[in-house]
């Protein structure tokens, strides 16, 4: 292919933009409308995600020590846990710490009184956090095979409710996620199907004095991008904007909600969401192209 | 230059088509292929482009056969082949000059070249003052000749024209013919599909008659018909 072609092709590409501004017009809308339900559902799933994320580091093992356990086994032991696979934190709490923070707990702390020093009743312990929590079942059984643990304390229920939950939200989310997309690409085939097809003849007319398939469909190939920017673009960041005063407009009427769930940024979501809108954007337009032609190009 | 060997080409029943045709057209001929609708006429125009392939038999285009070519070869034979139809097919949001330079694109040939020959094919066919009109704005006659401007504007060896002065009165009609008798006397093979037996009458020149498919007249010079 020639440089003057791709020139060429540019150029052809953006005039049949503008010479057929109507079916530009309706499938832009059809991409962007299919783009910003896709951006508003993954926004919605992003947060769900994040909130449970954040609901499930504070759900931690811990595992008690014998009370009478040397420095040397301490250590051993805070090695030990750290081989287990899907640990990622281990935290030493010394029984003064512990008894500390449980007199905090029961702010009442009259029952807690004597059993300081030599006559805490409390035993050493560490707090592991767990890459996720749905291996928690399988660091719990490795757990049990170190020696000098007394005990395992975990939220059994807490955590089969939190892991089904997450789990749900994902297949929900990639379901509805998927059945959108069905839709947007059902859609969007089949508004530049249309225009292609008002366009047939000059199709016709380009195979008629001998151009290649290739050279037909390079023009067609380029509106199909253009559409698919524009398209993903623009609902993209109106959806952006959207979520920056939805979360802004949240946090201001329920303050406390900050104290409870920070909100995933804005360029948290959409420094995802923008490439790979923009990039199914194209994608469409392009494959979506590419079917319509192949009937119209068989003269 | 075009040579049909056997070429068998059958629609359905009484649909047109041709049946056993063998048919030589020697390089600069001027060959006009009559006969009423359904005759077979467009078919024969077809095959030789290869829009259509025959059932049986061989075809030879400017020294290739074309039975088994593959598809992606297809436009580099058309590009030897200028093409005009009665509806003129030309683009209808390009101008004149943009619909003629159209074919040089798609052949991807030099700008300079396309600086010399639009401006020739233009003068050519007298229509150097409407390079810049729109098809919508021209009359049947000056269409039809943009429409063979833009078959010519590569020098093909081969011109096919199928019913190209159908839709015009006669003095517009007879314009166009002198254009392509012209182009004829330039060196170029012109085919001609008609039923305009006036316009071959007055050409006199080789006259192949088509009756349902089949060649049942094929003279070097002469008429519609014996009977005139």
């Amino acid at each position: 292919m020639k440089l003057r072609s791709i020139k060429y092709f540019l150029k052809e590409g953006i005039t049949g933009l503008f010479k057929n501004r109507l079916m530009t017009i309706a499938s832009i809308a059809a991409v962007a409308f299919c783009v910003f339900m896709i951006t508003l559902t993954y926004s919605v799933m992003a947060n769900l995600n994040g909130m449970l994320g954040q609901l499930e580091e504070d759900i931690g093992v811990v595992v008690f020590l014998e009370k009478d356990a040397h420095a040397e086994d301490i250590q051993r032991i805070n090695d030990d846990l750290k081989k287990v696979p899907h640990v990622t934190e281990v935290s030493y709490i010394p029984p003064d710490e512990a008894l500390t923070g449980l007199s905090e707990k029961w702010e009442a702390g009259g029952i807690l009184e004597g059993f300081t020093g030599d006559n805490n009743p409390l035993s050493s312990s560490f707090e592991i956090d767990i890459d996720d929590i749905t291996n928690q079942g399988e660091v719990i059984e490795a757990l049990g095979n170190i020696k000098g643990i007394r005990k395992i304390r975990h939220a059994a229920t807490e955590t089969e409710l939190l892991t089904k939950l997450s789990s749900g939200v994902k297949i929900g989310g990639a379901c509805l996620l998927l059945l959108i997309a069905i839709i947007a690409i059902v859609t969007i085939v089949n508004t530049i199907k249309v225009s292609i097809y008002i366009r047939r003849d000059e199709i016709g007319i380009m195979k008629l004095i001998g151009a290649t398939d290739w050279f037909v469909r390079w023009p067609f190939l380029v509106e199909g991008a253009i559409i698919g920017i524009i398209g993903a673009a623009i609902p993209t960041a109106v959806c952006w904007l959207i979520y920056e005063r939805v979360v802004m407009a949240i946090n201001d009427a329920i303050p406390v909600i900050k104290n409870v769930f920070t909100f995933c940024s804005g360029i948290e979501i959409f420094s995802i969401l923008l490439p790979v809108a923009i990039g199914a954007g194209v994608l469409l337009g392009v494959v979506g192209s590419m079917m319509s032609l192949r009937k119209h190009l068989k003269v | 230059m075009i040579s049909f060997k056997n070429v068998t080409k059958i629609y359905g029943e009484n649909d047109g088509g041709i049946v056993d045709i063998n048919l030589d057209i020697e390089k600069g001929e001027f060959v006009f292929i009559v006969g009423p609708s359904g005759s077979g006429k467009s078919t024969m125009i077809g095959l030789m482009r290869k829009e259509l392939n025959p059932d049986k038999g061989m075809i030879v285009v400017n020294g290739i056969p074309t039975a088994k070519m593959k598809r992606k070869r297809i436009p580099y034979l058309r590009r030897n082949i200028g093409v005009v139809f009665q509806e003129y097919k030309l683009l209808p949001n390009k101008t004149v000059y943009e619909n003629i330079a159209f074919a040089m694109e798609v052949i991807e040939a030099p700008k300079r070249l396309m600086r010399r020959n639009i401006p020739a094919v233009l003068a050519l066919v007298g229509l150097q003052s409407k390079a810049n009109a729109y098809p919508d704005q021209l009359s049947g006659g000056e269409a039809q000749r943009v429409a063979i401007a833009r078959a010519i504007v590569n020098n093909p060896p081969i011109l096919l024209a199928d019913e190209p002065t159908g839709g015009l009165d006669p003095d517009t009609a007879d314009e166009i013919m002198t254009l392509l008798e012209e182009i004829n006397r330039r060196g170029t093979t012109v085919v001609m599909a008609t039923h305009a037996k006036n316009i071959v009458d007055q050409m006199q020149k080789r006259v192949i008659n088509l009756d349902r498919g089949r060649i049942i007249r094929d003279v070097k010079k002469g008429g519609y018909s014996d009977e005139a």
